[in-house]
């Protein structure tokens, strides 16, 4: 299940979904969070999150696809958020289920590590009356290194 | 002779000034001379020839040499992407 929403997401529910009866041995799931980012947590900040619908959608399925090429899973859920978010708000789930934990715990960790370089999102972080576009981070694009074949 | 529909987002989109916008192909071009192309007919196309100005075709990410051929829906262009 793929999903881009401006909504919350509710953990517990996406953990059960991901469950197979008599067949799940291990479940991994990471969460990403708003991190502070303003110096002082007092000042008003928020935080917008822009994507290209269709070709975001598009770019999640074919991680996902390559995810399923290179393990045996169960079932995988990717929510992300969009929209107006504060600091603290929940952005990204990313859920694998699988037989055991090897190959959940890997797809998980691939599916974010591509998530972050390979699909159409944009942050821009507000401040009072400031605003500016998150910049691109060169250590998300040298992360994808370690799952070259 | 060919439409094509370009589209542009975050940083790009508010520097450019639009979100959307349609440019003629009289040939397949590559996405490096869509680019020079787009420079010269928007105002403030400048933009799109700075580096790291990224791209796709029909929503797969392109590299300047690919081409934009004539059946093609939507070319997008974009700065590296800051999702998770």
């Amino acid at each position: 299940m793929i999903l881009v929403q401006e909504n919350d997401f509710d953990v517990d529910a996406l953990y059960k979904s991901l469950l197979k009866a008599n067949k799940t041995g291990a479940v991994a799931m990471f969460v990403g969070l708003v991190r502070q980012f303003a110096d002082d947590p007092e000042e008003d900040s928020s935080f917008e999150l822009e994507h290209y619908p269709g070709m975001t959608e598009h770019n999640l399925q074919a991680i996902v696809n390559e995810a399923y090429s290179r393990w045996p899973l169960l079932d995988v859920c990717v929510v992300h958020r969009v929209g107006r978010l504060k600091v603290d708000d929940q952005i990204v789930f990313v859920g694998v289920s699988a037989s055991h934990r090897a190959e959940a715990f890997q797809a998980c960790d691939f599916i974010m590590d591509y998530l972050k370089s390979r699909a159409a999102f944009w942050k821009k972080e507000s401040k009072g009356n400031e605003s500016h576009w998150v910049e691109a981070n060169i250590k998300d694009e040298k992360s994808l290194e370690r799952w070259s074949k | 002779m060919s439409k094509v529909r370009v589209v542009f987002f975050a940083s790009l989109r508010e520097r450019i000034g639009h979100s959307e916008y349609m440019t003629e192909l009289d040939a397949p071009l590559s996405i490096a001379e869509l680019k020079q192309q787009l420079a010269s007919e928007l105002d403030k196309g400048q933009a799109l020839l700075e580096k790291g100005i990224q791209a796709s075709i029909d929503f797969e990410f392109a590299r300047d040499a690919d081409l934009v051929l004539k059946d093609v829906n939507e070319v997008a262009f974009f700065p590296p992407v800051t999702g998770g």
